[in-house]
């Protein structure tokens, strides 16, 4: 080793300097493409490849074999006269409305909870509401299908013991709710915890200050916490935008999609598309707004709540 | 003033502990109601714990359902998963960290970038692709396009950027090659990351149920979600031995988590601060 050393270069102060290696200069050039490689070639082969095929596929009437017939935009002007698509997306919206303004709210609430120096104990806290984001969305809708059973499901029966008539949990009306429960259930453990990260990055004395001031709780979450949490908010809001609207197991497991397609969601729509009924031009063509609809609302939400963000 | 602190904290805690029952709750029903006859888990008013405890859930379970068949495939995805993203994902993250190069702003915006893709649009068009490989059905197939991930590269190149240069440098004046300087001297100062990593991309495989359902054809060859969903499309629905495999297809997660929470927890609350 001790050879090696001696045709190195030192700087004056006794470390190396970089520009002083060149027997490493070209290894040093090539090899960060080869690390980066494994990602870059997996992405073009199995993500942009396929992308770019997808949106081929959705200009053509496909049924899978060889007959492909060039429609321009038909499967896109078709989407939106297919009522089954404008309930998938209505209901798609419903859940990711639900999940940013029920369950988030929520996550945060309990995130200020967990976070007051009147509580002890905040590990444990945090570790237990993690749990159920471990299991997975199908053994997740597993358990809620046997407690929504109409007639002597646990929900049900709770309802009975304190009075109430007895709801149809998966039926037409209350079926997206139902979904939303799973999801709340699921979700809001580890968005806590996101809440809770922020909280934990505000410095104390940002507090004192105020308090200094004279400003009550009140004012102190909504002039202080609230306007710092804007960098977690935008990523919380992005994540649960872009997992909501790929919203699959959940409905597919409880219910099917139905009854009458009232849990349907636009992924599991595509899966219908291109797997089940063999429209795999139509099924591109629905990818290709699902992702549309996708990057437009994470756009927005930059910009809504990004601006700010940005200088601190 | 005392006693009104006192009385907030309670509130608190009951607050905190009515919530962890209520996530609790579906859980322990699961499990109790693995270990139920069919009447017993709808009886009115319920049985919280099974009166006679049964095990027939489970041999069903493993007799007619052939749940270890599934249990072992689910395992060996997962756990190639990981170790190949643990590698792969930390090479590019030491890259992006430790190396200057050309394009590498851009190509790390596209790496971040291929984050917002849903895969459902362009689920059709692979799943073709899938085909013409001949990898239709098989294990290489489902984890092919998994083996290394845009969330695992940026994760790892946040722990990376913790490693110091001079400990680097001094290793290559010591005529340690490049890659020996990324496997030797930085790989052991990122165990706490790779922790995370590797249970996140174990949960992320092992929970996932769209590409194997799209990808799988024969029955020995699914995993559990998808064998577990299956259960549920049948005409008579099992509770018991349903409940038995969710609760089984849980299980190793949540030991595996038990076992290295503290790094865990941490992990997810940095990323949320620097995502």
């Amino acid at each position: 080793m001790s050879v090696r050393t001696v045709d190195v270069g030192h700087s004056a102060a006794g470390r190396p300097a970089r520009r002083h290696l060149p027997r490493y200069a070209l290894e040093r050039r090539v090899l960060p493409y080869i690390f980066i490689s494994p990602f870059f070639i997996l992405f073009a082969v199995f993500s942009l490849f396929p992308l770019v095929q997808a949106l081929y596929y959705s200009t053509m009437k496909w049924t899978g074999g060889s007959d492909m017939t060039f429609i321009g935009l038909r499967n896109y002007i078709n989407l939106f006269d297919d009522p089954v698509f404008i309930q998938a997306v209505s209901n798609t919206t419903y859940y990711a409305i639900g999940a940013v303004f029920v369950i988030q709210p929520i996550a945060l609430m309990l995130a200020l909870v967990v976070n007051s120096q009147l509580v002890r104990l905040k590990s444990f806290f945090r570790v237990g509401v993690i749990l159920p984001n471990l299991t997975s969305s199908v053994a997740a809708a597993i358990m809620f299908m046997l407690m929504f059973d109409h007639s002597y499901g646990l929900f049900n029966q709770g309802l009975l013991a304190l009075g109430l008539p007895p709801a149809k949990w998966l039926d037409q009306d209350l079926v997206k709710f139902s979904v939303l429960l799973v999801a709340a259930w699921r979700y809001v453990g580890i968005n806590m915890l996101y809440w809770l990260a922020g909280l934990q990055s505000i410095p104390g004395e940002v507090y004192e200050a105020a308090a200094v001031d004279g400003a009550n709780s009140w004012t102190q979450f909504w002039h202080i916490t609230l306007p710092l949490l804007r960098p977690v908010g935008l990523f919380v809001l992005v994540i649960t935008i872009i997992g909501t609207f790929q919203l699959f197991a959940e409905p597919s497991v409880l219910a099917g999609g139905g009854p009458k397609n009232a849990s349907l969601t636009i992924a599991m729509y595509i899966y219908r598309a291109g797997f089940q009924f063999s429209r795999m031009g139509y099924a591109s063509a629905m990818g290709y707004v699902l992702a549309a609809m996708i990057f437009a609302l994470s756009l927005a939400q930059v910009r809504l709540f990004g601006s700010r963000a940005d200088g601190k | 003033m005392k006693t009104i602190r006192a009385l907030q904290s309670t509130a608190l805690y009951l607050i905190l502990s009515v919530v962890l029952l209520v996530l609790a709750i579906p859980f322990l029903w699961m499990v109790s109601a693995s270990f139920k006859e069919q009447f017993e888990i709808f009886r009115s008013p319920p049985t919280i714990l099974p009166p006679k405890p049964i095990l027939t859930n489970y041999t069903t379970l493993f007799g007619e359902y052939n749940f270890i068949r599934h249990f072992l495939n689910s395992v060996q995805i997962a756990v190639i998963t990981t170790v190949s993203q643990l590698f792969l994902c930390s090479l590019a993250g030491y890259a992006f960290a430790k190396y200057e190069f050309r394009l590498k702003n851009v190509l790390f915006l596209v790496m971040l970038g291929s984050m917002m893709i849903p895969g459902y649009t362009y689920f059709v068009p692979l799943f073709q692709l899938v085909i013409n490989l001949g990898l239709v059905d098989t294990r290489i197939g489902i984890v092919l396009p998994h083996l290394v991930g845009a969330f695992g590269i940026f994760f790892m190149r946040q722990h990376m950027e913790s490693v110091p240069d001079e400990l680097l440098d001094a290793g290559r004046i010591d005529g340690t090659s490049e890659f020996a300087a990324f496997w030797k001297i930085a790989l052991p100062l990122v165990r706490p990351g790779l922790t995370v990593l590797a249970l996140l991309a174990f949960l992320g495989s092992w929970n996932d149920y769209v590409w194997p359902l799209i990808i799988i054809r024969t029955r020995e060859m699914q995993t559990l979600p998808v064998m577990l969903a299956g259960m549920v499309g049948i005409y008579r629905i099992e509770y018991g031995a349903l409940m038995a495999g969710a609760f089984l297809s849980a299980l190793p997660v949540l030991l595996l988590f038990g076992s290295m929470q503290r790094y865990f927890v941490a992990g997810i609350m940095e990323g949320a601060l620097r995502g």
